[in-house]
């Protein structure tokens, strides 16, 4: 199964294994990665899964996936970066295997 | 304090109600008597009501009624951060709802914060999530043309019940694994939980034949496990140790009680004031792809509920002094027209930069059906409009408003020309 680097703001390193079709968000939640809050459970509409993708991966991650997302990552509570996304938004595949994601210091 | 969920204790916290049992810690001068749910004023136009607090009201104020003495936040600042501090605002107590304090339970995830909260909603977020639900689109599209097929010959309807009503209860016992048949009696049940303008007998029985009927539904999908979230739940073991009945049962309640009504009133809320805007529906059919920001927006003015707390601690917050076991309700309505947030706030504008719009609260108790309701709306919004020509409300029609702490009309009876 594909996995996900999480780094908290701290260094601290989660490995977790996230399946296919599961977005990091999620893969974060399920597994007490407790630097992702995803308080709406993926819909849009809070701004608390943010993350920054690691340099070496925002080309398979790709940008922001819509305006919405867009639109929301401005009320991030962190400084909101060009490497920035909504982690609900990034749905993970085989070719995301290993993906490196940074945490924010808070999330509100 | 987290709670231990397999051995639920009736709470402690004193429940205060009336003029004669407000702490002293409380400002004097912050208490008011709003009539908040119930007054003849709130009745009249609850929204408009809500909205006016701003104007009216301090931004933290200490209410004195019949539903109880509660702190009332109407700051959208303010209540994402009760809302996102659970050590402080406590979920464990805060429902209003009477239980047999010899058979006790929690409702579940609803009562239960962090670190346990995660363990339930894991059991169900991949049925609510925005992927979960999506399965369910064709469905809930296919169920909204059915009803319009009855009476959109007619010319009329009345909105709440030939539509506001079935479109997602039908959807929610669907979801559930339980029977359509029961539909009106569960509705007649919820109402008088929600509704009854806090008689505490009237909402005891109502909790009774909901109490009675449940277990026996979870009995029956312990022996026969279907797809349904009932089995889903009696079945569920997370890290391997299955659920006691008492979490069984406090889970399958709290989603009975949330699922039968809250999008019932927003619909109904929407609808009567479309019927009443033409412009803004001339607005919406003109413009098919902003549909989500539509229902974002929609939802922002019309939202229908609130966010108790009870404080674990005394706080300062706004500079208002709270106490320990003081109970802090969110008026999330009144949040959404908060003029710092939402500029213009009583003006419908569906292009707005994306907020976040506390129809369905925040925090980790943020609404785990917040996206089904959101489909639902949508598509009760796209197939109604495809099909409906310009609709108005019944001339003569007086809208009245149910009391109680999920907000909307009574019945909407709506005209267009067949």
């Amino acid at each position: 199964m594909p996995t996900v680097n999480y780094i908290d703001a701290d260094g601290t390193r989660h490995v977790v294994e996230v399946p296919p079709g599961e977005n990091v968000m999620r893969g974060a939640l399920y597994n007490n990665v407790t630097g992702i809050v995803g308080e709406c459970g993926g819909g849009l509409s809070c701004a608390t899964c943010h993350c920054y993708v690691d340099p070496a991966w925002t080309g398979r991650v790709g940008p922001p996936a819509s305006q919405d997302e867009r639109d929301l990552l401005q009320a991030a509570a962190c400084e909101v970066r060009p490497n920035s996304r909504l982690s609900c938004q990034i749905v993970m595949t085989e070719a995301l295997d290993g993906l490196t994601v940074a945490l924010p210091q808070t999330q509100y | 304090m987290a709670v231990d969920a397999a051995h639920p204790v009736p709470p402690s916290y004193p429940r205060r109600v009336g003029m004669d049992q407000v702490p002293p810690h409380v400002d004097k001068t912050l208490i008011r008597q709003a009539g908040i749910t119930f007054s003849p004023e709130f009745l009249a136009a609850p929204h408009k009501f809500m909205a006016d607090l701003h104007d009216k009201q301090p931004p933290l104020f200490y209410d004195v009624g019949m539903m109880g003495n509660a702190w009332q936040a109407i700051k959208h600042a303010d209540a994402l951060h009760i809302l996102r501090n659970p050590e402080v605002f406590t979920n464990e107590g805060a429902t209003p709802f009477p239980r047999d304090p010899d058979d006790y339970f929690y409702f579940i995830p609803q009562e239960i914060d962090p670190p346990h909260h995660r363990k339930y909603r894991n059991i169900v977020d991949p049925v609510f999530s925005p992927q979960g639900v999506l399965k369910l689109e064709g469905k809930i599209r296919a169920l909204a043309n059915a009803l319009i097929d009855t009476f959109i010959a007619k010319g009329e309807c009345e909105f709440a019940e030939d539509f506001g009503r079935p479109l997602p209860v039908t959807v929610f016992l669907d979801i559930m694994g339980l029977p359509q048949d029961m539909r009106d009696t569960f509705v007649s049940w919820a109402m008088d939980l929600l509704h009854s303008n806090n008689d505490r007998a009237v909402m005891q029985r109502a909790m009774d034949n909901i109490t009675t009927y449940l277990k026996s539904a979870i009995a029956g999908k312990k022996a026969h496990p279907d797809d349904g979230v009932v089995s889903l739940i009696a079945h569920a073991a997370p890290g391997g140790v299955p659920l006691s009945d008492k979490e069984i049962f406090g889970f399958v309640c709290f989603l009975f009680i949330g699922g039968l009504d809250t999008v019932f009133a927003t619909l109904n809320n929407i609808w009567l004031y479309l019927a009443q805007n033409p412009a803004k529906v001339a607005e919406m059919r003109a413009d098919p792809d902003n549909i989500n920001a539509q229902v974002e927006e929609l939802l922002r003015v019309w939202s229908v509920t609130f966010s108790g707390r009870v404080l674990t601690r005394d706080y300062e917050l706004r500079g208002v002094r709270l106490g320990k076991d003081d109970r802090i309700t969110c008026i999330l309505p009144a949040c959404n027209f908060d003029p710092e947030v939402f500029p213009e706030p009583r003006e419908v504008n569906f292009h707005r930069p994306r907020q976040t719009v506390l129809a369905f609260t925040v925090g980790v108790h943020s609404c785990m059906g917040a996206h089904l309701a959101r489909l639902e709306i949508k598509i009760a919004l796209q197939e109604w409009l495809k099909r409906i020509p310009e609709f108005s409300l019944k001339p003569g029609t007086q809208v009245e408003y149910r009391p109680g702490g999920v907000v909307g009309p009574e019945a909407v009876p709506l005209v267009w020309t067949a």
